[in-house]
């Protein structure tokens, strides 16, 4: 019975890794320009789907992708900010989550035109494989992928505090009249930082590949998750996103092992429900509250 | 000494009356003549969406708080006829006050509770609910062991008697309903209030604005009609389930008609809804997956450019106030 | 016309004649901002048909003491009475519909409405006037502070001295009797500054109360009965506008120590 418990610990655990993976971005735009993302789903799509077709036509392994995926996605963010979501910025803020959304319908719903319904999968050597100890399996793909999370929190928590780009960006979302006055330039700094948050959540999508299905409607689901996460761990605060993923990872794992797989979705927006309206500032209350 | 100041809305002014009567007089005597049943259907449904549009936009367009969980009364409203007329065998009519009622029952508490936060926060929250109710009705009786929700087999409503005609009219009443609401709030203390939040919560509370219960007002008002629109979507199709009934793509509908039209006027659902439905009539079934591409592509378009909608940006240009 | 102004339905603060009847008070108010002491022990009382300034350095807590006593934030200690009824914590549009309201430090005017629909909103709610009554109302108010040839203007479209009478016009519209102005002549110049005098000697002769904000000394000099001042969130003198300026620690507050030193030795 215990190693019924441990196991759903470590899937818990390992599940929180990948959800903090691709919720770090989401957590970054909003601490930074206070956009909600709603097309963020679709980033992660985008990258999982890179590495997908990488794999179909190079035969490249999917994880030799992610740099790949970065590059694309980092330069599709970019973009997205500079032209069109720049635009509305300076508006009250609902106006940019109402253009984010319009973003993931017309995203998603190009894929599936250009990529059907299908769903679809990677299937490598070491898929499925897992390190097995004291009757507990511990998958390799989800645990790289976890490796992975506390990687790009690291070093995004370097670049912010050691780089220049990034002193510009901390400043950016501490105060950005102040920051104007000092000589940065506030819409580059959302450019730059919108392909930052799209690149480390292509990223992670990317690192899905291996162990995910892959469609093009795959997106709202993930967005709502990291939701959740970012909630959880609090807006725009960075470590929270780990441990929030790792609350919630650890809460569904447990409900689908002893209740039911149905009911773990439930608990996600329960959770995410009772966070807004109780303590929308995380679990710590360092996030930021809309 | 009389006033001279402008209303917020010269609706009373007999240019108003002398298009607005004859609009609904025509259209509510269309099912008389001997129309076909396609060009009914067509006009229930165009009908049915500027009530949904309306039902988001007395909410949403008046107060500024974007709700994205509104399909979630309008799935309650569903449940509630389908359960009380298959259990209790119930007549059409209760079962249709049981939905408002359910509805507003759920609504004051959550509205409540959610109307307290602001912005993105606001629209998850509720959206959130929306997709917990969705997944209640779905494991709510394996889980527990009931048979009240039947789960993703749906409930089987009664076949009614009734033709297209009967629908045709119970819609066409909700929806005048709503269509009045928003001429009262073009003229009414409420109206004033609603606007006032929109533009400067706290200001408005400071002069007396008790923005707590207007809020709650428009959102309970909103969640009752879209309760009655439940039930009697219910019933014409005979057949729901959690995925359509619970199903966003509802609250996408009623977001983006009242975005195209204009948040927050009266005439915005009405132009939405009647522009939207006969697009995708013309584009046909067969390119639903175009609909949603351009109805992603209208909603960057109108953000970007025309922010306040069709009406909206007429009003402003034309200085116009009665639409 | 003035009487419009001067009347309401059911008074809870009846215009008493005795200027010594005190229609506001507050006693110990303390707020703190997680570490920030925002307001210590604060106490000072309003009389009827007083002018009272309040001044201070910035950062000294005025503009936090008036939210406290509208209800925007609840004080953590202390207590605000409004003639001798206690409304501390309550809800701000209660607040304003017993007969207290405040205009703000940076000007909040309704956006998409006109200047007439904005005066309308306080009519309405804070007077609690049904349409027709509103609208009587609005046009007299306008009339007063004279707005009334902008009244159909775009509320985002009139000039700043013109926007801190719509303010004026707003809490005056809810009928209230204790008008609370943060800063309501910033940005006016000297001209401007006269005629904004002139209109809340004309709004204190009509009945009601006032408490001025101002960073601008002879404004406030010139209009105010007595004077608090406010300091890094306490009240560290209270008199007539003679006394205070003569008064050591206002000038230590303004100045520091050394000037103080030097005026008075």
């Amino acid at each position: 019975m215990e190693t019924v418990f441990l196991q759903a610990l470590i899937n818990g655990i390992l599940l929180g890794g990948v959800y903090a993976a691709y919720s770090a971005g989401f957590s970054l735009i909003f601490g930074v320009m206070g956009v909600v993302n709603l097309a963020h789903g679709e980033l992660i799509m985008l990258g999982a789907f890179t590495s997908y077709w990488m794999f179909v036509f190079f035969h490249m392994d999917p994880y030799y992708s992610l740099p790949f995926a970065m590059a694309f996605l980092f330069v599709l963010g970019y973009v997205l900010q500079k032209y069109i979501i720049n635009r509305v910025i300076e508006q009250p803020h609902i106006m940019s989550y109402i253009l984010t959304f319009g973003i993931h319908l017309m995203v998603s719903n190009i894929a599936l035109k250009l990529w059907t319904h299908d769903f679809r999968s990677i299937t490598t050597s070491y898929s499925g494989a897992n390190a097995a100890f004291w009757g507990l399996n511990v998958p390799y793909a989800r645990l790289i992928t976890f490796t992975l999370a506390v990687f790009i929190i690291a070093a995004l928590w370097f670049f912010l505090s050691r780089t220049e780009t990034g002193r510009a960006i901390r400043a950016t979302s501490m105060d950005k009249e102040v920051a104007r006055l000092m000589g940065v330039n506030i819409r580059e700094i959302y450019a730059v930082t919108f392909g930052l948050g799209a690149a480390i959540t292509g990223l992670a999508g990317a690192s899905l590949s291996p162990f995910v299905i892959i469609f093009p409607e795959m997106g709202l689901g993930y967005t709502i998750i990291a939701f959740c996460v970012v909630v959880l761990g609090g807006m725009g605060y960075m470590p929270g996103a780990l441990w929030g993923g790792v609350i919630l990872g650890l809460a569904q794992s447990l409900a689908a092992t002893y209740l039911s797989a149905g009911i773990s979705v439930a608990i996600t927006f329960l959770i995410l429900f009772f966070m807004l309206i109780f303590r929308p500032a995380g679990i710590v209350g360092k996030g930021q509250v809309a | 000494m009389r006033a001279r100041g402008p209303m917020i809305n010269h609706g009373t002014s007999f240019t108003f009356w002398a298009c607005f009567a004859p609009a609904v007089a025509i259209i509510g005597v269309i099912p008389l003549f001997s129309v076909s049943e396609y060009t009914l259907r067509i006009v229930t449904i165009v009908l049915f969406w500027m009530g949904m549009a309306g039902c988001w936009n007395m909410m949403s367009g008046y107060t500024g708080y974007i709700d994205f969980g509104p399909v979630v009364y309008f799935g309650i409203g569903s449940y509630a006829t389908a359960i009380v007329m298959t259990k209790f065998g119930c007549s059409f009519s209760l079962s249709i006050s049981f939905a408002g009622i359910a509805a507003v029952l759920v609504a004051v508490p959550i509205g409540i509770t959610t109307l307290r936060l602001r912005g993105a926060y606001f629209a998850i929250a509720t959206f959130a609910f929306a997709e917990t109710m969705k997944q209640v009705s779905l494991e709510f009786d394996r889980t527990f062991g009931f048979t009240f929700f039947e789960g993703s087999h749906g409930i089987t409503l009664p076949i009614c008697m009734y033709d297209n005609r009967f629908f045709f009219y119970c819609i066409f009443f909700v929806t005048l309903a709503v269509v009045l609401v928003h001429y009262s709030i073009e003229h009414s203390k409420f109206g004033y209030g609603l606007k006032a939040i929109h533009e400067a919560e706290t200001a408005a509370e400071i002069a007396g604005v008790n923005t707590t219960g207007i809020k709650l007002r428009a959102y309970v008002t909103s969640a009752f009609f879209l309760g009655l629109f439940g039930g009697i979507e219910a019933y014409w199709i005979t057949y729901i389930t959690p995925s359509d009934v619970f199903n966003v793509y509802k609250t996408v509908q009623m977001v983006i008609m009242t975005l195209l039209g204009g948040m927050g006027t009266f005439l915005g659902p009405i132009v939405g809804a009647t522009f939207l439905t006969l697009l995708s009539e013309i584009l046909g079934t067969a390119f639903v997956e175009y609909y949603l591409i351009m109805v992603g592509a209208i909603i960057i378009g109108i953000i970007l450019i025309m922010p306040n909608g069709i009406v909206g940006t007429i009003k402003e240009r034309m200085g116009i106030k009665f639409i | 016309m003035l009487s419009v102004l001067f009347t309401r339905g059911a008074p809870v603060c009846p215009p008493s004649g005795n200027q010594f009847m005190n229609v506001l008070e507050c006693k110990n108010i303390c707020k703190n901002f997680g570490a920030l002491v925002a307001l210590e022990m604060v106490t000072f009382s309003l009389r009827d048909g007083e002018i009272l300034g309040m001044i201070g350095p910035n950062g000294a807590g005025k503009t936090t003491l008036f939210n406290c006593i509208v209800g925007l934030h609840a004080p953590d200690e202390g207590e605000v009475i409004f003639c001798g009824s206690p409304i501390t914590g309550m809800r701000p549009h209660k607040i304003c519909r017993l007969g207290l309201s405040k205009t703000s430090q940076i000007m909040e005017p309704f956006r998409a409405m006109t200047v007439f629909e904005n005066v309308m909103v306080g009519a309405l709610h804070g007077g609690q006037m049904n349409m027709r009554d509103a609208r009587v109302t609005t046009e007299e108010v306008l009339e007063f502070v004279g707005l009334a040839e902008q009244r159909n203007k775009a509320s985002a479209s009139i000039s700043v001295p013109a926007r801190r009478r719509l303010e004026l016009a707003r809490v005056l519209a809810t009928k209230a009797k204790i008008l609370l102005l943060d800063e309501n002549m910033a940005g006016l110049n000297p001209h401007e500054i006269d005629e904004a005098l002139e209109l809340l000697r004309k709004i204190r002769q009509s009945g009601k109360s006032l408490i001025v904000v101002e960073h601008i000394m002879r404004a406030v000099m010139g209009i105010s009965d007595r004077i608090v001042v406010l300091s890094y969130g306490a009240k560290i003198a209270e008199g007539s506008p003679a006394e205070i300026v003569r008064n050591d620690q206002v000038i230590q507050a303004y100045f520091g120590k050394k000037m103080s030193a030097e005026l008075s030795g």
